[in-house]
């Protein structure tokens, strides 16, 4: 087990390594804009932009830029300076994350309390009325952009621009909330519109997962050695159904933390890291995209060797060398 | 089993029916129809009222984010909105001041002398920077100020514009170019005193540079506390900026913004070193809360307008909101002239744009009137018809609000016969474009900069012009493509200009003068290189008295309008918008709220 970990820290660490560089190639091959002539402004002099590209490093060919920045990656741990707001990225980056982990990490507890119940349900009771229900809903809410939804749930439920039952707060009160208490209320609606369409999906899931183990020779054994009903779904039909469930919760939430949850964050005004992501793609912010972009990867790496050694636990037929 | 699959189905679409017209409640028209009457009905306030009451705190979104807090970096109206809070300037604008900047940290009028070629401060010396540094300001931290904007980890982007021809400027950025960390000595600019800073130019441009001193730059900056930031690259003074305005932005006691983060937010608090005895503002709010990241602007212009204690900052309510704010809310609504015009250039080195008659068909041929309705109508501003914007000095020269006469400038909703006649006396016989070259249109590719590119791409093209429409960012459109010759882009349809301050000069100097073009970060974008206009714009930079200037820039207008480099299409309001307990003032110079004059009716 421990050489498997290690292995996959190796891969892991190259990984990073070649998203930078791929990132590091993007920027320099697509059009974006001149960090160099942003910088400067609008009446700046070529000269001035140059003396400005000079100090940025960015008159150096690609391969010594990447070079100095994997340099100071490595050895002080620095990614750079914003070209646009003069900043250290990773204050930056830190700075952002605790919103995005308050939205990531509330929002799972959510579509994971919702969405594995309403699976089981529906799976235990396959074309019932309750199955029905659910799977239409949960299509319903697949297909429901989250865009779409933050904004319905807004206008009906929000305390400053809602007209229906206006009970959540609104939008940007995160910017507002100064307690724990506070910021969770203030993340109770863009916990509940991000989980809606993954707890549909996650059921989904669950449902078709826990049906296929269910048919298993194995359940049928149990259920031959007389084993109560409840016993062999939560001892040998959920333990194998499970597996996939956790794959995919890991890679949810490498991505969300990662910047996917960039929409929920733009409708409901979360500084978080999405959005520190989109206005840094707008305004080529290498530095800023490439710390993100690192940082988003190191948690989708961690989260997936995560999930790799939970099968083992979760899983006694998994076993790694 | 069937009649529960449509139960269930049924369930689903009363869900999705309640969705949807939850949706659809949220905005009753998402058209681009033209909306309001204009600036007269929604007139902004520039002065406050004499009950207005001090304490509160006022809260301002907006979508984005300052440029630079470092004032010799900013160069941003949503900027200077901050700064003109926090940093005194040498000479400023009260809100009801739009021709001369007053005396600010200046002890009364400075003096102009040696035929418009040195000009002289009297420095206030008892007002006081904010935390750490608590001491009084004297000359040499202006002269340290202008100085250090030609370190490129500051990098004032108009630094040369204004201050290119004091003396020893070119010594110093020789300096700059040897050791890109040390702060040049402009021999220019001498302080014989704490209370006393002289500037000295090789020319007779004193008033403009004065005029210039308004900006962030004429504000002071102590050396021996930013030393230590300037040393860096890029500067860091931005992140420990001290105040000499009624505000300051939160910080801890070595000086390090605790206030500021980046996209977020901004904490504005009062300076307690501030003597308002010295100062012509009143600071009535006690704390100023700027949150950013309010990128869905509808939602956020509903927020402040059924809120309360707010303003919006940087961004325009969508049309939608406008509208309904028009008729709803007609007093939690002002439009603020920006200074500033919108027009769609057409480079005129690239053929068919390098024949005069092409160029005026396209204008004649452009429906402006659609162009500003992707922005909301009428209510945006007044459709331009040249490019001095009102309230500017040469405006009405240039023949005011119903422009020089001009035949192919007449109709604002277009005139396809003109247009054909045009392009019939540049040879096309058809009255439309009959050649094969495929004009590079490079636009934004998103927002209503995109719709405006689309109506523009709609009006070549009824002209017969084949065009490669390619939409990028704002920011790429710019420095990659309009602002760099080399890039051969034929029309750029989301480009405009604002005024530095009111001055014909800082509008059209940069934009039509053929000696500004450059390789990159260009912004005569049209390429206009003509002598004629080229002469009369070095003559009237010259040009001391105001009257006479506004007489020079304006005739220079008419010659560039003659030219047909561009097709005008707006000059711009800014509708600023506040919660109903607001008592918002607007600054006419910088043309959005004046934080130090807005105050609140129940703080």
């Amino acid at each position: 087990m421990r050489r498997y970990i290690a292995r996959r820290i190796l891969w892991g660490i190259a990984l990073l390594f070649i998203t930078s560089a791929v990132v590091f190639v993007i920027f320099f091959v697509f059009p974006t804009a001149d960090p160099a002539a942003l910088r400067a402004g609008r009446s700046a002099t070529p000269e001035q932009i140059e003396l400005i590209r000079k100090s940025l490093g960015l008159d150096q060919p690609i391969y010594v830029q990447f070079w100095y920045f994997m340099r100071d990656l490595v050895l002080h741990l620095d990614l750079g300076y914003s070209y646009q707001s003069n900043i250290d990225v990773s204050t930056l980056i830190i700075d952002r994350l605790p919103a995005t982990i308050w939205l990531v990490t509330g929002a799972s507890i959510l579509w994971l309390a919702i969405g594995i119940p309403v699976g089981i349900i529906a799976a235990l009771r396959p074309r019932s009325f309750l199955d029905r229900v659910t799977m239409v809903t949960t299509l319903t809410l697949i297909s429901a952009p989250v865009f779409w939804l933050g904004l319905v749930a807004l206008y009906l439920f929000s305390d400053d621009v809602g007209s229906l039952l206006p009970i959540f707060p609104g939008i940007g009160s995160y910017l507002d909330a100064t307690t724990p208490l506070e910021k969770a209320g203030s993340m109770l609606l863009p916990w509940i519109v991000l989980a809606s369409a993954s707890a549909a999906i996650y059921a989904r899931y669950m449902r078709s997962s826990l049906m296929d183990s269910m048919s298993e020779d194995y359940i049928r054994t149990a259920r031959a050695k007389g084993l109560p009903e409840k016993t062999v779904v939560r001892r040998h039909g959920m333990r194998s159904a499970i597996t996939p469930i956790v794959t995919l919760l890991g890679l949810d939430i490498g991505t969300l933390l990662a910047g996917n949850a960039i929409l929920t964050e733009t409708v409901f005004n979360i500084p978080g890291v999405g959005r520190l992501l989109a206005s840094s793609i707008e305004r080529s912010d290498l530095p800023v995209i490439q710390g993100l972009v690192l940082f988003g990867a190191f948690f989708i790496i961690v989260f997936n060797l995560i999930v790799d050694i939970a099968y083992a636990y979760l899983d006694p037929r998994v076993r790694y060398q | 089993m069937q009649t529960q699959w449509r139960a269930a189905a049924l369930l689903s679409c009363l869900v999705c029916l309640v969705l949807g017209l939850a949706a659809c409640g949220s905005s009753s028209d998402s058209g681009s129809k033209e909306t309001g009457t204009g600036q007269n009905d929604f007139p902004p306030v520039n002065t406050a009222p004499d009950n207005s009451k001090k304490g509160g705190t006022l809260t301002v979104l907006a979508a984005g984010d300052v440029d630079y807090l470092d004032p010799g970096a900013g160069y941003y109206q949503f900027t200077y909105m901050v700064d003109f809070a926090v940093e005194r300037t040498l000479v400023g604008w009260p809100p009801d001041e739009i021709d001369t900047p007053q005396p600010d940290l200046a002890d009364g009028e400075p003096v102009v002398s040696d035929g418009g070629k040195t000009l002289t401060f009297k420095i206030k010396t008892d007002v006081k920077y904010s935390p750490p540094v608590n001491r009084a300001i004297k000359s040499a931290d202006f002269k340290y100020a202008i100085e250090r904007g030609l370190l490129p980890g500051v990098a004032t982007g108009y630094l040369e514009s204004y201050f290119g021809d004091l003396i020893g400027f070119g010594d110093a950025q020789a300096a700059v170019r040897k050791d890109r960390s040390s702060v040049p000595d402009i021999s220019g600019i001498t302080t014989p005193d704490d209370a006393t800073l002289v500037l000295k130019f090789t020319k007779p441009v004193a008033a403009t540079a004065l005029q210039a001193l308004s900006l962030p730059i004429g504000s002071p900056v102590p050396e021996e506390y930013a030393k230590q930031f300037d040393s860096q690259s890029p500067s860091t003074y931005g992140q420990n900026l001290v105040a000499t305005g009624p505000y300051m932005i939160e910080n801890n006691s070595a000086g390090k913004l605790t206030g500021y983060t980046p996209g977020k937010q901004i904490k504005l608090i009062r300076n307690p070193n501030w003597d308002a005895s010295t100062d012509y503002r009143p600071a009535y709010v006690d704390k100023i809360d700027i949150q950013e990241g309010f990128s869905d602007t509808s939602s956020a212009s509903r927020k402040i307008l059924t809120g309360s204690d707010q303003v919006n900052g940087d961004f325009p309510p969508d049309p939608p909101v406008l509208k309904e704010a028009t008729t709803q809310t007609p007093d939690q609504l002002m439009l603020a002239p920006q200074g500033g015009s919108r027009y769609i250039s057409l480079n005129t080195t690239i053929p068919p744009f390098d024949d005069i008659n092409v160029r005026k068909a396209v204008i004649a041929g452009s429906d402006r009137d659609a162009l500003r309705l992707t922005r909301g109508g009428a209510i945006v501003g007044p459709i331009a018809s040249h490019y001095i914007p009102p309230a500017v000095p040469g405006f009405e020269e240039a023949g005011g609000a119903v422009g020089p006469g001009y035949d192919f400038l007449a109709n604002p909703k277009g005139d396809m016969a003109l247009a054909a006649k045009y392009m019939k006396k540049a040879g096309y016989k058809s009255g439309k474009y009959e050649g094969n070259q495929t004009l590079l249109m490079v636009g934004d590719d998103s927002g209503v900069g995109r719709k405006t590119a689309e109506v523009a791409l709609n009006s070549f093209e009824k002209l017969g012009f084949k065009v490669n429409f390619r939409p990028v960012t704002h920011d790429t459109m710019y420095t990659r493509f309009c602002n760099v010759p080399k890039s051969k882009t034929a029309i750029c349809p989301n480009v405009g200009w604002i005024k530095d301050f009111n001055d014909g000069q800082t509008i059209l100097d940069p934009t039509f003068n053929g000696q500004a073009i450059q390789p990159v970060n260009n912004s005569n974008w049209p390429e206009l290189n003509d002598p004629k206009i080229n002469s009369a714009i070095d003559k009237a930079r010259l040009i001391s008295d105001p009257n006479e200037r506004a007489k020079a820039w304006g005739e220079i207008d008419r010659q560039i309008s003659a030219q047909a480099p561009a097709i005008p299409w707006v000059w711009d309001y800014f509708p600023v918008i506040m919660s109903t307990d607001v008592v918002g003032v607007v600054n006419a110079f910088n043309g959005n709220i004046d934080l130090s004059y807005t105050s609140l009716k129940n703080p």
